[in-house]
């Protein structure tokens, strides 16, 4: 298995660049910063990339992101609302958004004895675009705080990790990684899902139950990160299909595969954020302009 | 008993797709459902393996009310085969007929010599052997429809649902899963398939149901119910019938 062993030093690579690379020499506080900047990239990067790649399975979509259910939008509201009120982001306004909007679309979707998967794509992209634009107005209101809400929609991994918040990310990761294993349970079923939902029904998976478990953990795991660090696009939808197209169609593999190569493409992409100019770019921006070539590289090949 | 059906009634919304239908099925039958478009008899399948709960009434599978049986012991039990199976992700045939084993696995649990051992025989029975180390979509429709009956196998069910499995077959894969269906039934599965083939039905089926607009229209074997006034009746066309010249069974031709 030495795709594994190359995706395994690839990884470390990244990470070892992250800390080592940058404008300024090493020194026990830029390491420091650095260091959280790592922490952070791999919990972002990796949780993206393996909810995008659960929720690809569940939808049987592949244009399935894990912002096209409408809580990374909520996250961004909650968070501009945030800013608004009181001039710094804030990680707690930002989950209550996403946890909000994510029940807001479980509320629209839900039907009697129907198909509930179907339509959460569907109230899932329609909230998006409410939310989107709510920002748009809270930006127009906001006026001076733009700039701190544009790192919120395209994504920072600079956030100062302090005595103030260290308590709350530290617990907020944690019980990410435990929501993961949770969702990785699963992999057996979401192979099945894709023979369609009857195959999976005449297998034993209720598939309602199974849509409300993965759509509420995606959500909170979804939440956690944009609250964190914003939401970083692009990974969640292309790193799974770089998974798959490496260790095949079995969730059992790809599924950590998409974590690690997540987290070492947003490591990856952070580094050129910080480096390529005197000005640090959201990593946001950095995700599509790498990830689409390469994307699209793999894709012919 | 295999399977019981008490005064069924489901409908989509308002329409009323199934009115109080009540059936038994024994183990060891070969059934068919037949009828027109739009009867209910694909609803009916989906309601007898708890795939579609009805408004009213009462399903039992083996005297257990399929209400009280938990999905994956249902599945231990029922096989489904629907009409055709669209696969997104392009598996290994063997890594899909390993699926039907999900009804006897917990969460991360491998598989046993015992699993291995029914995924095999599934495979050999459903013929696919040869195919098991290529991907799922590099098969022809025929072909894919046995990996799916082998995934069904190797549930080891006692009963086998079938939607219309052969209705874009060619003449070949046709025969030889309506076969393959009865040399499973010789060997004691229950059989339950919805056809549109009534030549077909007629062949294979010890029993046949007709559905007409969400109701038993009328039951029997197809030597009694083929006949031209139901036939006239139910589908709105008037019909030649033959007999058979060796399986003596009524054969259906367009006038």
């Amino acid at each position: 298995m030495n795709k594994l062993l190359l995706v395994s030093v690839l990884f470390i690579a990244a990470a070892l660049m992250g800390i080592l690379i940058g404008p300024t020499a090493l020194n026990g506080e830029i390491f420091q910063l650095r260091l959280s900047r790592v922490i952070l990239g791999v919990f972002a990067g990796g949780i993206l990339a393996f909810c995008g790649g659960i929720l690809q399975g569940l939808f049987g979509n592949p244009l399935v992101e894990p912002y096209t259910l409408g809580s990374a939008s909520g996250a961004a509201l909650g968070g501009s609302i945030g800013i608004l009120l009181f001039g710094t982001i804030n990680p707690v306004f930002a989950f209550l958004g996403s946890l909000g909007v994510g029940l807001f679309v479980y509320t629209i979707a839900r039907i009697e004895g129907g198909l509930l998967r179907d339509r959460l794509i569907l109230a899932g992209v329609v909230m998006s675009f409410l939310c989107s634009s709510l920002v748009m107005v809270i930006m127009v209101i906001g006026g001076r705080e733009l700039y701190e809400i544009l790192y919120l929609l395209m994504g920072y991994l600079g956030v100062i990790v302090d005595s103030s918040n260290r308590l709350l990310i530290a617990t907020l990761i944690i019980v990410s990684f435990v929501l993961v294993v949770f969702l990785y349970r699963y992999s057996r079923e979401l192979d099945i899902i894709s023979q369609g939902l009857e195959t999976a029904s005449g297998l034993g998976i209720n598939i309602q139950k199974f849509s409300i478990i993965i759509f509420f953990t995606t959500s909170l795991l979804i939440g956690f990160t944009v609250s964190i660090v914003g939401a970083i696009g692009f990974v969640g939808l292309i790193v799974p299909h770089i998974s798959k197209l490496l260790f095949g169609p079995k969730h059992l593999n790809n599924l950590p595969a998409s974590f690690i190569l997540g987290a070492t493409f947003l490591l990856i992409a952070d580094t050129v954020s910080r480096t390529i100019t005197v000005y640090e770019l959201p990593v946001g921006v950095v995700t599509s302009l790498v990830g689409v070539p390469f994307f699209i590289y793999l894709y012919k090949k | 008993m295999a399977i019981e059906a008490q005064q069924i009634t489901f409908s989509y919304v308002t329409d009323e797709v199934i009115k109080n239908v009540s059936l038994t099925i024994e183990q060891g039958e070969f059934l068919g459902i037949i009828g027109p478009n739009g009867a209910g008899k694909s609803t009916l399948l989906r309601i007898l393996c708890g795939i579609l709960q009805p408004r009213y009434g009462i399903v039992r599978i083996f005297d257990q009310n399929i209400k009280h049986i938990h999905s994956k012991r249902i599945a231990q039990h029922i096989g489904f085969v629907c009409q055709e199976t669209h696969f997104s992700l392009n598996f290994l045939v063997e890594d899909i007929v390993h699926m039907g084993r999900y009804p006897y696995l917990r969460a991360f649990q491998k598989q046993s010599k015992q699993d291995h051992k029914a995924v095999d025989d599934a495979c050999e029975a459903a013929d696919v052997s040869q195919f098991r180390k290529r991907p799922i979509n590099s098969l022809s429709s025929g072909e894919r429809q046995r990996v799916v009956i082998a995934r069904t196998l190797a549930q080891e069910p006692k009963v086998l649902l079938l939607d219309e499995p052969t209705s874009h077959l060619d003449l070949y894969h046709q025969s030889a899963i309506m076969e393959l269906l009865k040399k499973l039934n010789g060997q004691g599965m229950s059989i339950i398939i919805v056809n549109h083939d009534l030549n077909l039905a007629g062949l294979y089926c010890q029993r046949l149901i007709l559905m007409h607009r969400g109701e038993l229209y009328a039951e029997g074997p197809p030597q009694s119910l083929l006949n031209r006034e139901t036939l006239q009746e139910v589908y709105h066309t008037d019909v030649e019938i033959i007999i058979h010249p060796e399986k003596k069974i009524p054969q259906i031709l367009l006038k």
